[in-house]
């Protein structure tokens, strides 16, 4: 149990009462590293993008809150997450990104491993030239793999290995956005970016919750798409966010559009949404493109936004694709100021999380409630151990 | 021998993996010795699967036929 145990009753109160989360939610370590347990392994949380190794035996190394984890497909085309460590001494085993043409070599005393992590080959390990040794037991000593399913292209995992299935954990906002059940196809490297953020990563997934903010951060959607148009979304325990009823599709000079997602139904031809998938994924969808943003939370006040667009066709047109990506990148980031803002107000010591707009900032406290739901579940599990 | 040695040594330096493969293998030819013979064919094989080149396959064999690898 950490030294800093916050009071999170006022946050679970209705939103009409309720207080946001304390500022060591946002600035204290310890705090920081208690919600890595209960929000972060826990749960299924984005790492990557399945585009990010696009071929078979490629694989990238990724820290993920402090963990070395790999990220590889493997020889039949299935991606895979496994720790990037040997399981004879614990090295690193790939230091960066590169191509596996056969087997992931230690190179330390040379342990090599398949691309599914199947260990291989024990050089030496019963003297020189003795490559076997019956302590040694290679089915046992496999890499170890982080569970791991990719849905949107995006790659989730679950690092305490304990979380519901997949399917069950995401079943509602797979069925609420059923109709875009369909192949997405990652943009390349012009529909990629990052954004270093000097921000705790919920305040970017609160930020991402409402349509509040919009008319202020966001003035230049107010000439077609007003705050009025947009609705809250809100599934308690899973996801929030926000829709609109007037998305306006992108055109070139030429008057040219993105091809459609086929057969998606009319309900989406002005409709658009904008899901945080808790813990860390914001997701947006529309009738002719989507993107995702995998947050990756670098420290208390630090986070990486890992930001993709993705088409309903794989070569969907250049030109238009580049003005997307500057659309969307001025958007993002227009919101930096406020989740960097924010931020700093967290170091004024008596602010008290604040108070919502009863009717507008639902969605946040929505992400709120299952912060401080989950953190006390991670905390009575703690107690229950001790 | 030596003559291999400096050889070998060259191609580690350019991190020459496919000469690498080929030339453990030739050392493992030039010993009398079974575990010096096997000790120079584990870094073949080693090189080799790393590479994925077929090369891998033959080497594990002699390896298993000495009991040398699973």
């Amino acid at each position: 149990m950490p030294q800093t145990v916050t009071d999170l009753s006022s946050v679970r109160r209705s939103v009409e009462k309720a207080n946001g989360l304390p500022n060591a939610h946002y600035i204290d370590p310890e705090v920081f590293e208690e919600e890595k347990h209960a929000l972060l392994f826990s749960q299924w949380a984005g790492l990557a993008v399945a585009a990010d190794v696009p071929e078979p035996g490629d694989a990238r190394p990724i820290e993920f809150l402090g963990m070395p984890l790999l990220l590889i497909r493997d020889k039949d085309g299935e991606v895979r997450v496994f720790q990037n460590i040997c399981r004879h001494r614990g090295m690193i085993l790939v230091e960066a990104p590169r191509k596996i043409e056969g087997a992931i070599r230690c190179p330390y005393h040379s342990w090599c491993y398949s691309t599914k992590g199947k260990l291989v080959s024990t050089p030496h390990v019963g003297g020189p030239g003795h490559n076997t040794h019956d302590a040694i037991k290679r089915d046992d000593l496999g890499l170890n793999e982080v569970r791991s399913h990719v849905w949107r292209d995006i790659v989730w995992i679950n690092v305490s290995g304990d979380a519901p299935e997949f399917d069950v954990a995401m079943a509602d906002i797979k069925e609420r956005w059923r109709e875009f059940e369909l192949p997405l196809y990652h943009g390349g490297p012009d529909s990629r970016f990052e954004l270093e953020v000097a921000t705790n990563w919920k305040l970017a997934v609160e930020n991402y919750c409402e349509s509040y903010h919009l008319p202020w951060v966001h003035p230049g959607l107010n000439s077609y798409s007003k705050l009025e148009d947009h609705y809250h979304i809100e599934q308690p325990g899973e996801f929030s966010g926000q829709g609109t009823m007037v998305y306006r599709q992108l055109t070139n000079e030429n008057g040219e559009k993105f091809p459609d997602f086929e057969e998606v139904g009319t309900k989406w031809n002005e409709q658009a949404e904008y899901i945080a998938v808790y813990p860390n994924v914001l997701l947006g969808t529309h009738r002719d493109h989507a993107f995702a943003i995998v947050l990756e939370p670098k420290g208390p006040e630090r986070t990486v936004e890992h930001i993709h667009l993705y088409y309903s066709v794989p070569d969907s047109d250049e030109g238009l694709r580049a003005r997307n990506t500057q659309l969307w990148k001025t958007v993002f980031e227009e919101d930096i100021f406020v989740v960097e803002g924010m931020q700093r107000g967290r170091h004024a010591t008596q602010f008290d999380g604040g108070r919502f707009s009863p009717v507008m900032d639902s969605p946040t406290h929505c992400f709120h409630e299952w912060v401080a739901t989950k953190i006390e579940t991670h905390r009575a599990k703690a107690r229950a151990a001790e | 021998m030596k003559d291999l040695d400096q050889r070998m040594i060259s191609a580690h330096e350019a991190d020459d993996r496919r000469r690498l493969i080929k030339l453990y293998a030739e050392a493992a030819d030039t010993v009398n010795d079974l575990d010096a013979s096997c000790f120079y064919l584990t870094h073949a094989y080693v090189f080799a699967l790393e590479a994925g080149v077929p090369e891998a396959c033959g080497l594990h064999a002699r390896l298993k036929a000495h009991g040398r690898e699973a």
